[in-house]
This record gives structure tokens, C-alpha cells and sequence, in this order.
């Protein structure tokens, strides 16, 4: 049910709550991807480190780093989104003197380690940067573990919303705005905004953030039109959203809630891959394997099958009501293993399971 | 100081329990005499659904005895906080609805969660004349990175705006935050690779980053120890085409793992974690977090004695 998306797809965007997995998933349908002999890249976010050093990826480097596992290979990229700002700010600042000069803002300081949704943002430009790189068939984004959809896919437009919205005129000149023709209500509300924020922060904030836009303004338009961009290859045919989940309750529930918003704004979604799936059988199908045993162990063994069975059962469970509720296909239930992903043959084993 | 609110703040990377813990630790708090608030700062009614009641609002209300509960709602309390500033309601509502407004509350970094911070100064410190109603305030707090971004928020704050109300009231929320008798941070992580990676970046940048005095951190879901390691032996020599043997296998190895991982909290922490045991069942019950409680909640309340003596 993968190898099709993997064949023709030329996004794939992996989604869903913390520690379930989706990195390696997401890597590993980088590699299954590899493997059907197509140019595949991953674009993964905050990598734990012994995965990051599996792939062979680096501190320092930003570029993709090609990685060979038994049977195919694909390029690997690592976001550090510490960094990844500052990057951005470096190469399209209109020059070197204004990218000094947002560096050296106070608010920059705060707003490049802070900025709500900036690993998001961050993953869409790089996304955007590779797709215009031509070198790839097919891309695997594999998400920041957003708290939901909406912050993933309003952070292209977060940015350059809050630099074209009418905070920068009123900022930069608060006073000039107060004489433009408008009604005394209009007029009104604007210098009660503008006394509730001196009040709140004191001028020099607004000084800052004033200076701050300004520098931005000169990027603007690119960044707009790169949120554009991105935001129609997300709705294209090309793409496919895959919902990442473990049986676990909570991360159940955050990818119903991340399928609901991925509907609602019209994305597509491919289904589902359940990872950390615990099977086991119930006990009385291995009575038989019982008698084989003599107490005290063999009570020991059937009340830890009995435990086993009972998470089982809880997974095929919390598995079927995400089913039943969102109508998604599971594309894959990998099996809980031992052997934590972080060695290139362990993801080549996880790939497999895939496709 | 003797009587002073106390706070304890409970976080760690999503998905590991915080809102349990956080529950079993104020019922347990409660249960010993304490008044207790827990404040819930994730939109979804876990925190009340464990005490069998509707998801909390915006008011405090009883869960169990001397036990209340509340929702916190970073933006209701900015709404709030400029409906009040601004003279006209209408003119609020005009506000909210714009662009503007929506952008700068959504890209500005640390007022939201400075208002969140805000409203627990205010129920810990009422100010003169007015009663406490909580000698302990116990916060089922966002995961490791909104987390973060709450604890340095008077930090950034008081980096940005040089003076005035807003930095005064920033310099009262970092002495809040950094008073080890009066403030803990409580990190809830599982015996797995990424929880226990994160917990112990998060729990550095607390204590060293921000100079937040850490409560014990709880280990969840710890998988228990079964089979000793002579039966471990005698099951591998008998090999894995037994499904008891398999299952027995997959056991051993899963507890293997998690004391490897709680090895590894211990050591980079300098401190014996909490440890509280994988459930079967497929419910958290009353009586689960009765012993989760037990479980933590002496060395976390015991501590904070020890350090306001």
C-alpha cells in the first residue's frame, strides 16, 4: 500500500505528535523510496543524535548528505533550526549590512530563537529550496512535533502576516497614521492600541520591533512569494500527507486531531502508520506450550503473556477507533521492537516493514 | 516565608504522562492537608476527565476535596488583559478581530506566555489583604519546548523592555521562578531514548540555563522487572519457537532497555529518579494514581519542606 506513494508521489509529508516515531518513519521512506530507484531526499527536524550520526549528518552542515544502506540510498538532511534562521536572514537580506544589522537587533535576538512556529517555517523553505534544486524525485518532510496542523501550515504565512500587516506602517510612523483620513472610531482604536502597547512594553520595544520590520521589509515580498509557492505544492496532486501515530492514547488522539484540520483546510492524506504495535497471543491459544513448563516460571511466562495480550489488545484497539473515525487506511503497523532505529541497518529493517 | 505558595511545575516532552503526574501529585498534596490548584495549560480536559468530571474552565472549581482544578488559556488571558486596557468593549472586539493584532500576539515571542506566568503570580502573591486560597499551585505544564518558553519568559521580557510596570513585574516572576523554597520544576520522562535525551537537556537548561531549583524527575511506564536473571537464561536456552518464550523475550528486553535509559538519566542527572511502573490496564483509575501519588508525591513535598526550613 506504501510502495504506490513511494512510486508516484513526489512529497510526502509526515505528521503527527512527538515520540512515535515519524523521523525514522520518515527517513525509512526515504530509503524505500531509494530502493524502487528513486531520487530521494528526507528533510528531517531535530534528529535524536545517534540517528543524526547513523546518517552521517554533521553539526555544521546544512547541505544534504547522501547515505547507502543494503539495497538502495538516499540524501539526508538535518534542520537545525537554531540555525537555520540565520541562515535564511544571510541569503536573502538585500545585503550584507542589513543582515548585520537584524543580527545585532535586540528583537531579532529574541524572535530567531522563539519565533512561533519557526521549525515549521523553517522545514517549508528548505522543503522549497530543495524542490528547486530539480536533484529530486521524490522529498520526505518529516515535521516538528507541532501540537497540530494548524501551526505547521500557517507558518509559511506567519512570518511575512506579521511583516504585511498593518503593525509595520503603524510602527514605523504611529503618529502619521492618526492624521490619515479616517472616522473618529478608526482613529480611536488605533491610538488606544498604540498607548495599550507603549504602555505594555515601553517605546524602545516598539523602536526595536519598528527597526526590526523595516530590515525584513526589503525580504518581504520573497518570503510572500515563497509561502505561496509552497503552500500550492502542498495542495497538489503531487502530495500526500502521511499521518504518524503509536497506539499510545495521546498521540492517537493528536492524529484525529491532526487528520480533522488536515481535511478541513483540503490536504491530502494518504493514511496512517502505526508504529510501537505490541502482538502478542492470548494465553489460552498456548496451552499446550504451557504444560511444557513447571512452576514457578511457568505462572511468571502466562501472567506476562496475559500482560502482553492486554496492551495487544489495547493497540488493536486504539488502532481500530482512529480507523473508524478518520476513514484512513493503515498503511503499515510496525511492530514494537527491542532495537532502538539508530543504526543504518536497523533502518533498513524498519524500511522493510514499510514497504 | 514559612507559609508561602508553593509552585510546582510539571513538564517533559509530550506524551509521557505529565497530566497524570501532575494529578496524582496534587490529590496526594490535598489528601495531606494542603489546599492544592492544579492548572491545566493544554486545551484538551485530560487533567478533570481523571477525576471523572467535565473539562475545566476558566473558573476554579472542586475535584476532589481541597483539590480544585482550573484551565489556563494563554490567549483568553491576553483578551482579557486588553479588554481591560482599552475603555470601549467595542473597540476590544475590533482588536481581536484584526490582522494586526492576531500577528503580533502570534509571532511576538514570551507575552503570552508572560500573561500565563502573570496569573499564577497572582494566585500565588494576592497582594496585601487578601487571603491565599492555595498553599500549593501545581501546574500540568505544555511539553519540554512551550515549556521552556514559559520559564524564560520574564527573562526575555526584562531583555526587551528596560523598564517600567511590564519589568517590574517580570523582575517579581524570575524571583518567583528562581526561589528553590518557593518554586520547583518536576520533569516526568519514560525510559526511552528520545524522553530521556530530552529530559536531561531540559533539566540542564532549568537548572543551570535558568537557575530553577528540580524536584526529583519521574520515570513513567517503567517496564517491570519479571524474570530473574537465572529464569532469563534457562528461557534462552529453550529458544524463541515457544510463544511463551517469546513473549518472555521481548519482556526481558523491554526492561533491559529501561533500566539502561534510567541508568542513563541517573548519571547525567546526578540524582536517583522516580520511577513508577508500566499499567496494563487501559485506563489510568483512581486508584493508580492513588499509588502514583504515594509514589512521588513524598519526595516531592518532602523536598520542598526540607527547603523551606
Amino acid at each position: 500500500m506504501i510502495a504506490p506513494l513511494l512510486s508516484e508521489r513526489r512529497l510526502l509529508i509526515t505528521v503527527g505528535s512527538g515520540g512515535v516515531g515519524k523521523t525514522t518513519t520518515s527517513a525509512a521512506l526515504a530509503l524505500a523510496a531509494g530502493r524502487l530507484g528513486r531520487r530521494a531526499a528526507v528533510i528531517t527536524v531535530d534528529p535524536a543524535r545517534r540517528l543524526k550520526d547513523a546518517l552521517g549528518l554533521d553539526d555544521l552542515s546544512l547541505d544534504p548528505h547522501r547515505v547507502e544502506v543494503e539495497g538502495g540510498s538516499f540524501d539526508a538532511l538535518a534542520l537545525d533550526t537554531k540555525r537555520a534562521f540565520d541562515d535564511l536572514v544571510r541569503r536573502f537580506a538585500p545585503s550584507p549590512a542589513v543582515a548585520e544589522r537584524i543580527f545585532a537587533n535586540r528583537i531579532y535576538a529574541e524572535v530567531s530563537r522563539e519565533l512561533a512556529g519557526s521549525a515549521e517555517y523553517m522545514a517549508m523553505e528548505k522543503l522549497h529550496e530543495l524542490v528547486h534544486t530539480g536533484a529530486y524525485d521524490l522529498i520526505v518532510v518529516d515535521t516538528p512535533p507541532s501540537a497540530n496542523a494548524r501551526d505547521l501550515l500557517a507558518a509559511p504565512r506567519r512570518l511575512s502576516n506579521l511583516i504585511a500587516s498593518k503593525a509595520v506602517p503603524l510602527l514605523q510612523a504611529p503618529m502619521s497614521l492618526l492624521s490619515v483620513g479616517q472616522s473618529t472610531v478608526g482613529r480611536a482604536t488605533l491610538s488606544a492600541l498604540l498607548k495599550a502597547l507603549q504602555r505594555w512594553t515601553g517605546l524602545q520595544l516598539l523602536d526595536d520591533l519598528a527597526e526590526f520590520t523595516a530590515a525584513f521589509e526589503g525580504m518581504l515580498d520573497g518570503f510572500r512569494e515563497r509561502a505561496d509557492e509552497i503552500a500550492a505544492l502542498l495542495r497538489s496532486e503531487a502530495t500526500s500527507f502521511v499521518l504518524v501515530t503509536s497506539p499510545e492514547a495521546s498521540t492517537v488522539d493528536t492524529a484525529i486531531e491532526f487528520h480533522r484540520d488536515l481535511v478541513r483546510e483540503e490536504f491530502p492524506v494518504a493514511g496512517v502508520i502505526a508504529n510501537r504495535v505490541v502482538a502478542f497471543a492470548e494465553p489460552v491459544a498456548v496451552a499446550t506450550a504451557a504444560q511444557r513448563w513447571e512452576e514457578p516460571l511457568r505462572g511468571k511466562l502466562l501472567r506476562n503473556l496475559a500482560e502482553l495480550h492486554a496492551l495487544s489488545l489495547h493497540d488493536q484497539a486504539a488502532l481500530e477507533h482512529l480507523q473508524s473515525i478518520t476513514g484512513l487506511r493503515l498503511l503499515a503497523a510496525v511492530p514494537q521492537s527491542t532495537e532502538a532505529p539508530t543504526s543504518l541497518a536497523a533502518l533498513g529493517r524498519f524500511a522493510s516493514q514499510l514497504a | 516565608m514559612r507559609n508561602a505558595t508553593r509552585i510546582v511545575f510539571v513538564t517533559g516532552k509530550g506524551g509521557v504522562g505529565k497530566t497524570v503526574v501532575a494529578a496524582a501529585l496534587g490529590r496526594y498534596a490535598a489528601e495531606r492537608g494542603r489546599r492544592t490548584l492544579l492548572l491545566e495549560t493544554a486545551p484538551d480536559g485530560g487533567l478533570a476527565a481523571l477525576f471523572e468530571r467535565a473539562p475545566c474552565g476558566p473558573e476554579a472549581v472542586p475535584v476532589a476535596p481541597q483539590l480544585d482544578a482550573v484551565r489556563v488559556d494563554a490567549r483568553v488571558l491576553l483578551e482579557d488583559y486588553f479588554r481591560r486596557t482599552l475603555r470601549f468593549a467595542f473597540l476590544a472586539e475590533r482588536l481581536f478581530a484584526s490582522s494586526t493584532f492576531n500577528a503580533l500576539t502570534a509571532a511576538a515571542p514570551g507575552i503570552t506566555e508572560f500573561l500565563l506566568l502573570d496569573k499564577l503570580l497572582g494566585i500565588a502573591e494576592p497582594g496585601l489583604g487578601r487571603r491565599r486560597r492555595y498553599d500549593l499551585l501545581v501546574v500540568d505544564g505544555p511539553a519540554t519546548g512551550h515549556a521552556l518558553k514559559l520559564l524564560r519568559a520574564p527573562r526575555n521580557v526584562l531583555a526587551m523592555v528596560p523598564g517600567g510596570p511590564l519589568s517590574q513585574t517580570a523582575h517579581r516572576l524570575r524571583r518567583l521562578l528562581e526561589d528553590h523554597r518557593r518554586t520547583s520544576v518536576l520533569v516526568v520522562s519514560l525510559a526511552e531514548e528520545m524522553a530521556v535525551r530530552e529530559s536531561i537537556e531540559l533539566c540542564e537548561c532549568v537548572r543551570d540555563e535558568l537557575g530553577i531549583r528540580l524536584a526529583r524527575p519521574v520515570v513513567n511506564r517503567v517496564f517491570p522487572r519479571r524474570f530473574s536473571r537465572a529464569e532469563a537464561a534457562v528461557l534462552a536456552a529453550r529458544g524463541a519457537a515457544d510463544p511463551l518464550v517469546a513473549a518472555a523475550e521481548f519482556a526481558i528486553a523491554r526492561r533491559r532497555e529501561a533500566e539502561r535509559h534510567v541508568a542513563q538519566l541517573r548519571r547525567a542527572l546526578g540524582e536517583n529518579p522516580v520511577l513508577f511502573r508500566q499499567l496494563f490496564a487501559p485506563r489510568v483509575g483512581a486508584e493508580d494514581l492513588a499509588a502514583l501519588g504515594r509514589t512521588i508525591g513524598r519526595s516531592v513535598l518532602a523536598e520542598g519542606e526540607e527547603a523551606q526550613a
